[in-house]
């Protein structure tokens, strides 16, 4: 496999103060589709600003299938594919007059790439009357898709793309990622959905501009360190400051409706001693059940553990 | 097909198109109709030392001109003093002793005119409406005794000896005109790209920079040259403005001020991230000093130096210079080559500066 993009020690600070990336290098091999993971304002999408030539770093190397993104940034233009973070698209031109016009922009028309782009468009043509402005999240990601597409580019950068869409569209969309990737397409995607994370072949955990950690979903989740269970319970919240007294080594955290506690000793021992702990503090709880972790509780514990470095060496 | 897609935005902003077209005929009606600085009926009284022949024919001729009412005929410079005061007159002409005499044999006359100043425009405007009444008067005077310049005017009126004021708002509007739509519209155009986004968008796409930027400007300009061309059209049909120079040369003159124009757009818009940043600083930055600095509604030399200089930084100056001398005094390529060359330049200026903000990547 060759790199489809590689990154060595890029850094951005803006305006001196705000650090954006922090010595991030990584590889991207051809024709995978990577995920960036990170919560909101982590430098995902500046990343992507540098990637897709928009930005300049203040220092490192980023080649594209070889190619500077610095000084070769016009021939990197030419086979990149960008669906922006916020949706860009002329709310005022119809479905197809986008289409059409970014066609056009990149040389190239409609039919050229229909073979490419038919499984969405199949989706949207419905609509292509209609005024971009009034589609739904879904539909305008798609028709984003679609016009990222058109010019047949070797790699797809896809910032956010399901944020703010309903769950049954970002099934879709996911699947439409998947129908790419086997036309040869090498697609970075980020999202700070970590369930889809799993759907992608590799991922980059990133947090503070800082890469965390590179690796498959599953390597991930088989890395996990501590021993995961999960528990309902009334008071959710209030938990988390009780927790602060819980002499185990442990890392609990609120998952959704539920709570999530890793043990980093002996479970045989470690559990009854959590369930005890709980009871003294007058704490109901429904029952204690191990489970797998996901790619989200895989991202707490390494955040976690990273912190805990940083404290003891500070 | 930048072009393309900009006249759609054009056309479904309907508003906007609407507005663009419909108000240049507004402002040159309001401006023609309503904010004329002609005066007609002015008060005044006059002062007859001669009561000969000739002064009464004078008389006639001011009373005849429309723009003067004699309201009374007083006796002496005292009661003059008194009309000011009581009757509210706004000038006064006194005409010496032996007036048909000096012309007849000295071949010069003499008027003494007083004039209320209290309103400086309109003792300005009446003023100069005594002078050309009063030049008209010799002229007539000339043509039937057969003699030459009886009369000493020293004050020549040219271009405008009727003080007609549509030919000082015609190229006020159209300067106006051309600075909304096309400065406004196209750095609320760029900007809108870069609010939305799609300037991004556009970017990474291998089209060059310049031809997204003519693609977005052309159209305005368009539209622009549609509104100078209706300006024009109502100016000369319904207020008998003349047009003196070649009309091509005029149109091209109003094409290079366009460029101008959409070029200082794009550096407000290259300077500003949102609509409203650029709406506002369209106004502030542009509209207000073309309205106020480039000699249209106040007269430029009788500004602070400061602003004088200021002045000069404007496109609008320099263009409504050309302009008048073009439609007034018919002025054609060698007269006003230094007008276009500065426009020109700054237009030049203004477009590669902003072409390297678009380019800049941070």
């Amino acid at each position: 496999m060759t790199n489809a993009i590689t990154i060595e020690h890029v850094n951005k600070v803006y305006d001196g103060k705000v650090t954006a990336l922090k010595d991030v290098s990584f590889n991207v091999e051809e024709g995978e589709v990577f995920g960036l993971v990170g919560p909101d304002g982590a430098g995902k999408s500046t990343l992507f600003n540098i990637l897709t030539t928009l930005l300049l770093p203040d220092s490192g190397k980023i080649s594209l299938l070889g190619m500077d993104v610095i000084n070769e940034y016009k021939s990197v233009r030419q086979i990149i594919g960008y669906l922006p973070g916020v949706f860009s698209l002329y709310p005022d031109l119809s479905v197809e007059e986008n289409l059409q016009f970014f066609a056009v922009m990149y040389k190239s028309s409609i039919e050229e790439n229909m073979e490419l782009i038919r499984p969405i468009w199949k989706q949207i043509s419905p609509f292509s009357d209609r005024k971009a402005g009034k589609l739904s999240g879904g539909m305008k990601q798609k028709l984003a898709l679609c016009c990222a597409l058109i010019h047949c580019p070797k790699i797809l950068f896809l910032d956010e793309p399901t944020t703010g869409v309903d769950p049954v569209s970002r099934k879709e969309f996911w699947d439409i990622l998947k129908s790419i990737r086997t036309q040869g397409i090498t697609v970075v995607v980020s999202t700070p959905y970590m369930d889809e994370a799993t759907r992608c072949d590799r991922i980059a955990m990133i947090q503070e501009g800082q890469i965390l950690g590179i690796n498959t979903p599953s390597a991930f989740i088989r890395d996990f360190q501590g021993k995961l269970y999960t528990f309902r319970s009334e008071n959710i919240f209030s938990l988390l400051n009780i927790m602060e007294q819980c002499p185990l080594r442990c890392n609990y955290y609120p998952y959704g409706e539920h709570c999530h506690i890793a043990f980093y000793d002996d479970v045989a021992t470690a559990l009854p001693q959590f369930e005890q702990f709980l009871q003294e503090q007058g704490q109901s709880h429904g029952e204690i059940i191990a489970i797998d972790p996901s790619v989200e509780d895989c991202f707490i514990e390494i955040v976690q553990m990273r912190n805990a470095l940083n404290q003891t060496q500070p | 097909m930048i072009l393309r897609k900009e006249f759609i935005h054009i056309f479904r902003d309907k508003i906007t198109l609407f507005l663009v077209l419909a108000m240049p005929i507004a402002l040159v009606l309001l401006f023609g109709f309503t904010i004329s600085s002609d005066i007609r009926n002015a008060k005044i009284s006059v002062l007859d030392q001669a009561n000969d022949s000739q002064s009464k024919k004078l008389i006639e001729k001011i009373t005849a001109s429309g723009y003067f009412q004699v309201v009374s005929y007083p006796n002496n410079e005292v009661e003059i003093d008194d009309d000011f005061k009581s009757k509210n007159i706004k000038l006064a002409i006194i005409i010496p002793a032996r007036f048909e005499e000096s012309l007849s044999n000295e071949h010069e006359a003499s008027l003494q005119v007083i004039n209320d100043v209290s309103d400086l425009n309109v003792a300005s405007v009446l003023n100069n409406y005594v002078r050309a009444v009063v030049h008209s008067f010799t002229e007539e005077y000339n043509s039937k005794t057969g003699e030459t310049t009886p009369f000493d005017i020293t004050t020549k009126m040219l271009y405008n000896p009727e003080m007609n004021s549509v030919y000082m708002f015609v190229p006020g509007i159209i300067t106006l005109i051309m600075i909304l739509v096309t400065a406004l519209l196209t750095s609320i155009t760029l900007a809108r790209e870069k609010e939305t986004g799609t300037m991004r968008m556009l970017l990474i796409t291998p089209v060059k920079k310049i031809h997204i930027v003519l693609g977005k400007v052309i159209p305005y300009m368009i539209i622009s040259f549609i509104s100078t061309i209706i300006i024009l059209v109502l100016s000369v049909f319904v207020f008998k403005m003349p047009i003196n120079g070649s009309i091509p040369f005029l149109l091209f003159l109003c094409i290079i001020f366009m460029l101008t124009a959409a070029s200082f757009g794009m550096l407000i818009s290259s300077i500003s991230s949102t609509q409203l940043d650029a709406m506002m600083i369209t106004m502030m930055g542009l509209f207000l000093p073309t309205v106020l600095l480039s000699g249209f509604l106040f007269p430029l030399n009788s500004m602070p130096m400061v602003f004088q200089v200021l002045a000069n930084v404007f496109p609008a100056k320099w263009f409504i210079l050309a302009i008048k001398d073009v439609m007034i005094k018919g002025a054609g390529f060698f007269d006003i080559w230094k007008y276009l060359l500065i426009l020109f330049a700054m237009a030049v200026v203004f477009i590669s500066f902003s072409l390297m903000r678009l380019d800049k990547r941070n």
